[in-house]
């Protein structure tokens, strides 16, 4: 216990050291400590710059009818190894307007991952595989691999249109046969695919593909699902694209190249001469042998249709991309996209070493694992590494979410009170923001409730930011002693009703997450003291605290809420919908997700409202469905189910540090999980300035 | 000699199998298995994994099955030469570790060296010399060496040599050379890149020799027969070289048996903060990550590494001292 309060752990260590002494030297002598307040969030303002990013040309009569393309594809075709690029871009391109200008070839761009377990590193770069997509302010949806599509009036048909003679990365002509093939031989394969995806289903009913023409799919459900449009454009199993879906053993994606993967699968190559290659390939069966074949990250071999390719698999030491030939991107002025040649991301075998190979401008563009605790030893060394800081602020709520166990019963003491409406709202007032912002957010963040940034249409307003979620020990006091907590210890602390001592919030945190949750829950236990609560903070490898949850064992859990600024496309760190990471109650989840067949029905009225009204919406029409989430965040912020912290900041893939010999770089990204956060600034307009 | 050999190589056979049940066993204790500890790395790293994905992956891992099912499928492997396949990493468990596993003995190897090379010679200095000057200046450093741990020093080197002398931070090779094939340039860009790491793991382990080497030489050095030796007129050289020192490395060489698992698995933590594409971190990640095949066949591959280091040393011992020998023969 005492370790758990004092020791900071290594990272932490030098993160505070290195920032503290940085600090002090930015700010010269002798700085009271509430300057040093003031300035930080002007610090923080002054890096923040204004939401830009490129845009697509959606008038076919503007896009270019003339093609050019990179030297040292030039000099492939030259050798007569490639087609010309008039025959590789599609007939119908993707034309891209860079956000500053027309860019150059040429070009490495260096990065940092850290192993074969980082596969987002690359799958949000190549993330311009998606069915449909968003524009660079996240909230309007872009065609993508697909030029067009139709939802009909009753919601029951969503009909996909291609882009006529667009490729696969081999050269191969990329069709709808490549959706047939992955709906018949993949997903509706009982051995690759055992049961149903929820995201290509509706109310527990699952939809179909059919394919109309060469360039025209149709996806049918059996009841009206409105939300399907925004499920092809987000970063779902449906519309996430072949890279993201198709690694690590991932059977989604709608589409894969057939002509490619046939040879590895059963119906298409005979089972004994299957079976060798398997067996020769060092496998132990089929399906582990083709979705290793059909993972981009893993198999140089494979089709694939975003901007750069694996040509050095994820797990060796280095990780390299090269540019897709065939690539369906071009600029206005009919360059063919990308413009860098190559992407090289170099293993750091820890995160401290990544971050300081950033600071000693090792890498040319880095927004993953850069931690917002070394800003001010970035800001240090920017001159020195010719590189620039940006952050980019995340649309989600919090940060670091206290999410409260609704279906605990381990100790039925603990669970009267985590059940009980001010309980919570208590916990939530006697937080006091603004000092974990200080500390641990460098004072960029934006303190309040779970709520997502007003610029959200599910936003329910920025009242809901504040509701319940301001520092008011006062209040907090009133309500604790309202519900009958009145009786104290010599230490000041609530004592349980039973007369078991002292009452004990068990705060569950995981170690390894983008902002240090065990210290920020240490320093809310610190701040808990004033209301007269005990928390005791429990640390858990993450693979543990996820077991602990499932298992219905956790009381408070602390994670961050990204992604529930797009409610219906990523619900789970909002709502207790998903079994998987249920962290306001396993048992409820279980209970949705099933339908009522397992688990346990919510006892709490509120809580069962909120999730029935999310039931609902998918069957309803846009504005409906932002009404709906309005609603369903009301009830979670009012009842305070799940308590934020601070939020809408730059800790997750905000921290961008870029090299000042790059062009087309916006000034402000979008930072959300449904525009694969750098996906949406087109990385494939990026360029390097001579 | 024949007898004891054989008995000796059928117990460290059964010691094997023994450490084989035991890594798989120990690895699988921790709740949860590769899939949860999959599913919380991709929900810390901003994407997900869906129930239905999870429970496809436990079916095609095989993890659904018993303890003792996937036991006994792993050794049928091993009996055949494969490891299994590596989960995270997608590739055999064999190639995974083979990739690492020349470049940790380089690193572990030029470690000892440097430890062997600078403890022995201060060793027997500070134990003829006992009480002089340069005995306390070796005692001293030994001590900080001693109680400064070894990632600690990593850390403020790395600091230091980035901020003063803007070193390249951490790994073995310079990012443009890492993946390339091997040529002079990589070689020597090893070269550059080895000393660092060499010294900050030799350093603890230095102070720690330079210590035993000299009470066991000051013990022996008191001995009626070392006495007899100068008495005789040998040379001081010849009586220091020939005879205590002989005796006084023994301590040494009865380690050598926990050097070998050393050499293949290289010092975690420290090459973890130094960034070093070592066995080490890769355990840490193989346990971290619950893939018990590749964390089992690192454990099983260090406990062989033990049985044999043991066995040698065994060998080494009888060879050097005379005494060992004797005692064999009767």
């Amino acid at each position: 216990m005492a370790r758990q309060r004092d020791g900071l752990t290594r990272r932490q260590f030098i993160g505070h050291t290195v920032a503290g002494a940085a600090a002090m030297s930015a700010i010269g002598a002798g700085p009271a400590r509430a300057q040093t307040q003031a300035e930080a969030p002007k610090l923080g303002a002054q890096l923040i710059g204004k939401l830009e990013g490129p845009e697509l040309v959606l008038d076919p009569g503007k896009a270019p009818k003339k093609f050019a393309e990179a030297p040292m594809l030039a000099d492939l075709v030259k050798a007569g190894k490639l087609p010309s690029v008039d025959k590789r871009v599609p007939e119908e391109p993707m034309v891209v307007k860079p956000v500053h200008g027309i860019g150059r070839y040429g070009g490495t761009w260096r990065r940092g991952f850290t192993g074969p377990g980082d596969g987002e590193n690359g799958n949000r770069i190549v993330s311009t595989d998606k069915i449909l997509f968003w524009d660079y302010t996240g909230t309007k949806i872009m065609p993508c691999i697909a030029k067009a599509w139709k939802l009909s009036d009753d919601g029951r048909q969503v009909t996909i249109s291609l882009r006529k003679g667009m490729k696969w990365s081999d050269g191969a002509p990329f069709t709808a046969n490549d959706f047939v093939f992955w709906y018949e031989d993949v997903y509706s394969n009982k051995d690759l695919q055992p049961t149903p995806n929820p995201d290509f289903t509706i109310n527990g009913k699952p939809g179909t593909l059919r394919k109309v023409d060469d360039v025209t799919v149709v996806f049918e459900f059996p009841e009206p699902n409105y939300l399907f449009v925004d499920i092809l454009a987000g970063s779902t199993s449906m519309g996430g694209g072949q890279a993201t879906w198709q690694m690590s053993g991932r059977t989604m994606g709608a589409y894969m190249p057939a002509h490619y993967v046939k040879q590895f699968h059963p119906k298409y190559t005979p089972k004994d001469q299957l079976d060798q290659k398997v067996k020769a390939s060092g496998f132990d069966s089929w399906v582990s042998y083709i979705k290793n074949r059909w993972d981009w990250r893993l198999n140089p071999e494979l089709p694939t249709l975003g901007p750069w390719k694996t040509v050095s698999p994820i797990n060796t030491p280095t990780w390299v991309l090269e540019r897709n030939p065939f690539y369906m991107g071009v600029d206005t002025a009919g360059n063919q996209l990308p413009y860098i040649d190559r992407i090289s991301m170099t293993l750091a075998e820890n995160l401290e070493v990544l971050n300081l190979r950033a600071i000693a401008a090792q890498y040319d563009l880095q927004e993953r694992h850069t931690a917002l605790a070394k800003l001010p030893v970035y800001l240090e060394n920017r001159d020195k590494g010719n590189y620039d800081v940006k952050l980019d602020p995340a649309l989600n709520g919090s940060d670091a979410t206290l999410q409260t166990n609704q279906a605990y019963e381990a100790d039925p003491e603990i669970a009267k009170w985590l059940h009980t409406r001010e309980f919570r709202r208590a916990l939530s007032m006697g937080i006091d923001r603004d000092q974990l912002n200080e500390t641990f957010w460098v004072g960029v963040g934006t303190p309040g409730s779970v709520a997502p940034s007003e610029t959200v249409p599910y936003s329910p307003g920025s009242d809901w930011r504040a509701k319940w979620s301001t520092l008011d020990v006062k209040q907090a006091n009133a309500l604790l002693d309202k519900i009958g907590l009145t009786k104290k210890d010599g230490e000041g602390y609530r004592l349980r009703t039973d007369g078991k001592g002292r009452l004990r919030i068990e705060l569950q945190t995981s170690a390894g997450a983008f902002v240090p949750h065990t210290q920020i829950a240490e320093m809310i236990k610190e701040q808990w003291r004033k209301i007269g609560i005990q928390g005791d903070v429990k640390e858990l490898e993450r693979s543990l605290f996820f077991t602990r949850i499932q298992n219905n064992e956790h009381q408070i859990a602390l994670w961050a809420n990204d992604g529930t600024e797009v409610l219906y496309l990523f619900p789970r760190h909002a709502l207790p919908v998903d079994p998987i990471e249920s962290l306001l109650g396993h048992p409820i989840a279980a209970w949705y997700a099933s339908n009522g067949k397992q688990g346990k029905a919510p006892k709490d009225p509120q809580l069962a409202k909120a999730l029935e009204l999310f039931r609902s919406a998918g069957g309803k029409k846009t504005e409906e469905r932002y009404k709906i989430a309005q609603e369903i965040w009301k009830i979670m912020i009012d009842e305070q189910y799940s308590i934020g912290t601070v939020g809408q900041s730059a800790a997750t893939m905000g921290v961008r540090v870029v090299s000042r010999k790059l062009g087309n770089i916006p000034a402000r990204q979008i930072n959300a999980q449904h525009c694969r956060t750098p996906c949406s600034s087109h990385p494939a307009t990026f360029y390097y300035k001579a | 000699m024949l007898a004891y050999l054989v008995r000796r190589a059928a117990l460290a056979i059964l010691t094997m199998v023994a450490i084989s049940i035991l890594s798989f066993v120990i690895i699988q204790l921790p709740p949860g298995d590769y899939i949860t500890a999959y599913i919380a790395q991709m929900s810390g790293s901003g994407s997900f994994v869906s129930e239905q994905e999870a429970a496809a992956l436990r079916e095609q891992y095989g993890l659904n099955k018993p303890m003792y099912v996937q036991y006994l499928k792993w050794m049928g492997l091993v009996a055949r030469g494969n490891f299994g396949m590596a989960l995270e990493w997608g590739r055999p468990v064999a190639e995974v570790i083979g990739d690492r596993l020349w470049l940790t003995m380089i690193v572990s190897l030029a470690a000892i060296v440097v430890t062997w090379a600078l403890a022995l010679p201060i060793g027997i200095y500070s134990a003829v010399r006992q009480y002089s000057p340069g005995d306390y200046v070796a005692t001293l450093i030994g001590f900080i060496g001693l109680a400064v741990p070894s990632f600690m020093l990593a850390l403020v080197i790395m600091y230091f040599g980035f901020a003063l002398f803007n070193f390249n931070v951490g790994g073995l090779f310079s990012s443009e050379l890492a993946d390339a094939p091997w040529s002079l340039a990589k070689a020597w860009d090893l070269a550059k890149h080895l000393p660092l790491p060499a010294l900050i793991l030799g350093f603890a382990g230095t102070a720690q020799l330079i210590r035993i080497m000299r009470a066991n030489l000051l013990d022996e050095l008191r001995k009626p027969y070392v006495v007899t030796a100068r008495a005789r007129g040998l040379p001081e050289r010849r009586v220091i070289l020939k005879y205590p020192v002989r005796v006084a490395l023994n301590p040494f060489i009865s380690t050598i048996g926990y050097l070998l698992p050393y050499v293949v698995s290289g010092s975690i933590i420290v090459s973890l903060v130094l960034g070093l594409p070592t066995v080490g971190p890769l355990l840490l990640r193989a346990l971290v990550a619950q893939d018990m095949f590749l964390a089992g066949t690192i454990v099983l591959l260090l406990g062989v590494m033990t049985v044999i280091g043991t066995f040698l040393s065994d060998l080494l011992l009888m060879w050097i001292d005379p005494r060992i020998r004797l005692e064999g023969r009767k």
